[in-house]
């Protein structure tokens, strides 16, 4: 039987959706973050890379990865070597604790699921007046900022707003419990600079009148260089403008202070301290000629490393964004109200996931069952079946492509769809066996009326749903709309050509 | 091959069999006359008996959303409100614990809260309880606190869930999710008038679907059902379902013009039964058959399912009576 266009435009598009699902069957584990300043992270252990061997004991899974390492450090406290072999690379380490990562399986596919069905927290947190766009997106910094020195990895957050123009920052966390992410998000930031222990200026626009930002006249990477391990530094600053009495107070402070001085420069005996919410984030050298001076303008000098300088670059960029983002708002002008709080068990999920699949599994069943008997034609009751689990499929790819978090609502709308497809299959069907006198391809115009018909008003009816609650039914719109496009461009065209070939 | 069979009958009124059947290639030849013949009774029965009755199964669907207006009116002066609202609508905190949690100690927490909520969730495999969902308007560290000083332990990420929502924040949910559904049926009445530009057939349409999710409002009220965020999305997804089957019957009967009418109704009927059929069997598993499943999820197919079934009234007594009425009116035959 020859492959007609429209069916070859199938296969082409099945292929492509099965490149970006691509199932993974390596083995291994996958190192979700590395904590920085560790042993692992200097010697280059980054997260994406997978560990393939500890001490040539090969780690196929989490339990391999896990067994082992409990039995190497388990009735030590010695120094032993470890020699892990990832991917691409080998490490030795000598260290008498577990290494500071955390790891994942790796994930067998890009499907990405959603947080009810694969456990974590989720809060949406309500600034208690409208944000513009800019202070939404200084939030958001400062809120990952504080994610971040709390060491919470495999954090997602964005702005969302709903029907009523209300925006909302919507964080979600695998790991973290609700209790702690309640703590860090809603409790106002706290940022203090001390010098020994005192205070000599505090985060927000009482003390600090301007951060330079996106001057690159004022705030910069000055240099890079290597270091002696054969590492590489760069180094930046930016300015900070501080008000009349901050300054005055640093004034105060530096002229009771020594100086230091190092192979660096001269510089002040005691360091600026900048402290979030108590934690100590960083140190500062003062350098000498600030001794005792009123000065409005200070700047404000750090570094980033890395093992090359590209990597050494990003991670200044980065340490200086993070800086530059709790001066600025390091306590926020407004308060935030976290009007939503989920956690959702991992074992829930996985229960849940567990049985969606077998729902799925049970539905194609039913409905092959219902076609075979109301059609008994095998060749037509096996192209419904492969049309609906192509738009199942296409569906998928698309939301893995798009890096769509699929929910239990995103999941009952892919089956939704497919509802609406065998429906379009099945006048597509009976209008092609009607109507005789009628050449074919009217016939199947006639079907495609209503298919169109059909099409529009459920993207009508789905569209209002992309904006209300917030966004969390989103999911729900969207697959359904997609599974049902997919299904008018792709899919159906190429049901009714097999069908075509079928019945003639 | 494709035979089509003319048959006159008293009162001019023509019937057109044009049988799936005959298009079978595995039946003989004697076989399918015999088929065919029988086709050919049981139609010219069920035709006669149509046009007796139709106007009788007209009434069918009227009593019936009637009847759930008048409950849904009943329902809204005692209630205040046209349905009832879970934690994620009205404010409060759903935890769900995965264990099952005996009768005394949920009475012990009921004689607490006045107004909790206890639920089961069962394994599809073993029918074994998995989890206990608690639902109460309070705040969620209360409610917590005070299953776990029943329960005897504490509950931790691993053996339970608790999601809480903001009483304020439940309330605007709702709104939207009304207005949403609002702007759904004001934009699908739209698409329906374009599609057929003319008034009877289109308002048939428009009112099949209201009354597609009249009929299932009344059913999960009457059954005491706490509509969730994601069960208000079943409705607006019952809107596009609930098009398709009246878009057939329409398109048939008014756009396509071979055959006569009651035959173009009755064929109408049997591709969109089967269209009925299969996405009610696609819904129900997971109500008889998988039952561990999100609660978001249940909802939503719950209301696809009784939306369904009030869809097949609404669409094959109701609205193919209307079109009957409005074509034998403009002379469409």
């Amino acid at each position: 039987m020859k492959i007609g266009l429209r069916t070859w435009i199938l296969i082409i598009a099945l292929s492509l959706a099965l490149l970006a699902i691509a199932p993974s069957f390596q083995k291994g584990v996958l190192i979700k973050s590395v904590e920085k300043n560790s042993t692992a992270f200097n010697e280059g252990l980054r997260s994406g890379m997978i560990i393939k061997e500890i001490n040539s004991h090969p780690i196929n899974n989490l339990e391999d990865y896990t067994r082992i390492i409990s039995s190497l450090f388990m009735n030590t406290s010695e120094k032993i070597r470890l020699d892990i072999k990832t991917s691409d690379n080998e490490f030795i380490f000598y260290t008498n604790k577990p290494l500071e990562i955390t790891i994942s399986g790796i994930p067998k596919t890009k499907i990405k699921t959603g947080l009810d069905l694969q456990g974590g927290s989720r809060a949406l947190v309500k600034p208690e007046k409208l944000l513009s766009l800019e202070e939404m997106n200084d939030l958001i910094s400062v809120t990952s900022n504080r994610l971040n020195v709390f060491g919470i990895s495999d954090v997602t957050i964005r702005p969302v707003s709903d029907l009523e123009g209300n925006n909302f920052m919507l964080v979600e966390v695998a790991g973290a419990s609700p209790e702690d992410l309640k703590e860090l998000v809603a409790k106002q930031g706290k940022f203090e600079a001390k010098i020994g222990n005192e205070t000599v200026f505090i985060g927000g626009s009482k003390d600090i009148s301007d951060v330079c930002r996106t001057n690159a006249e004022c705030s910069r990477i000055e240099s890079c260089y290597k270091l002696q391990d054969n590492t590489e530094m760069c180094r930046f600053s930016f300015v900070v403008y501080l008000s009349e009495e901050a300054a005055k107070k640093h004034a105060d402070i530096t002229s009771k202070l020594g100086v230091n001085v190092t192979e660096y420069g001269k510089y002040l005996d005691k360091k600026l301290d900048l402290y979030l919410d108590d934690n100590l984030v960083d140190s500062l050298l003062i350098s000498e000629n600030l001794k005792g001076k009123v000065t409005t303008q200070i700047q404000v000098q750090g570094s980033g490393t890395g093992k090359t300088r590209e990597e050494a670059h990003t991670d200044a960029k980065e340490n200086m964004k993070k800086l530059q983002t709790i001066l600025i708002t390091g306590s926020l002008p407004y308060k935030l109200e976290i009007v939503k709080l989920d956690s959702i068990s991992p074992l829930l999920g996985q229960e849940f996931r567990r049985n969606i699949t077998l729902l799925g599994i049970t539905v194609f069943a039913i409905i092959s069952a219902v076609l075979f008997i109301k059609y008994r034609k095998i060749k037509i009751t096996f192209s419904v079946i492969l049309t609906m689990f192509s738009e199942a499929f296409l569906t998928l790819g698309i939301a893995a492509l798009i890096k769509w978090n699929l929910d239990a609502p995103s999941i009952a709308g892919i089956i939704a769809g497919m509802g609406t497809g065998v429906d379009d299959q099945i006048v597509m069907i009976d209008e092609s066996v009607s109507n005789v006198q009628l050449g074919m391809k009217e016939r199947i115009k006639r079907a495609f009326f209503i298919i169109l018909g059909s099409f529009f008003t459920t993207v009508a009816a789905m569209i209002p749903l992309f904006w209300a609650g917030a966004g969390l039914l989103r999911g729900f719109a969207l697959t359904t709309i997609l599974s049902i496009s997919v299904g008018i461009l792709i899919t159906r065209p190429a049901f009714a050509e097999i069908l075509r070939k079928i019945q003639e | 091959m494709h035979s089509i069979l003319y048959l006159h009958r008293a009162g001019s009124i023509v019937v057109s069999i044009s049988a799936f059947q005959a298009d079978d290639p595995g039946s003989s030849p004697g076989q399918r006359i015999q088929q065919k013949m029988e086709a050919q009774e049981t139609s010219q029965e069920n035709k006669s008996l149509y046009d007796k009755y139709y106007k009788f199964l007209m009434l069918i669907p009227v009593i019936v959303v009637l009847f759930s207006s008048v409950y849904l009116f009943l329902f809204y002066a005692k209630h205040q409100d046209i349905m009832l609202k879970d934690t994620t609508l009205s404010g409060g905190t759903t935890i769900t614990v995965l264990s099952d949690v005996g009768d005394s100690k949920v009475k012990i927490l009921k004689d607490e809260f006045s107004d909790l909520v206890v639920r089961k969730l069962t394994d599809s495999k073993t029918g074994e309880i998995i989890a206990s969902i608690f639902e109460s308007s309070v705040e969620s560290e209360f409610l917590k606190s005070r299953i776990e000083k029943t329960l005897g332990y504490n509950l931790t990420n691993e053996n339970s869930s608790v999601e809480f929502s903001g009483s304020a924040l439940g309330e605007g949910f709702y709104k939207q999710l009304i207005t949403a559904m609002v702007l759904a049926f004001l934009l699908m009445a739209i698409v329906v008038f374009v599609l057929f530009r003319t008034f009877i057939p289109s308002i048939a349409v428009i009112f099949a679907a209201f009354s597609d999710i009249l009929v299932p409002l009344a059913v999960v009220n009457y059954f005491e059902i706490r509509l969730s965020a994601a069960g208000i999305a079943a409705f607006l997804m019952l809107i596009g379902y609930s098009v398709d089957t009246n878009l057939l019957l329409t398109t048939r009967a008014i756009k396509n013009r071979e055959g006569m009418l009651n035959s173009r109704i009755y064929h109408a009927f049997k591709t969109g039964i089967l269209m009925t059929l299969t996405s009610i069997l696609a819904v129900l598993p997971a109500f008889f058959i998988v039952t561990g499943l999100p609660d978001s999820f249940r909802q939503i197919f719950l209301i696809l399912a009784i939306g369904l079934f009030a869809d097949i009234a609404n669409t094959w007594f109701l609205n193919a009576g209307l079109i009957k009425l409005y074509c034998e009116k403009k002379g469409i035959t």
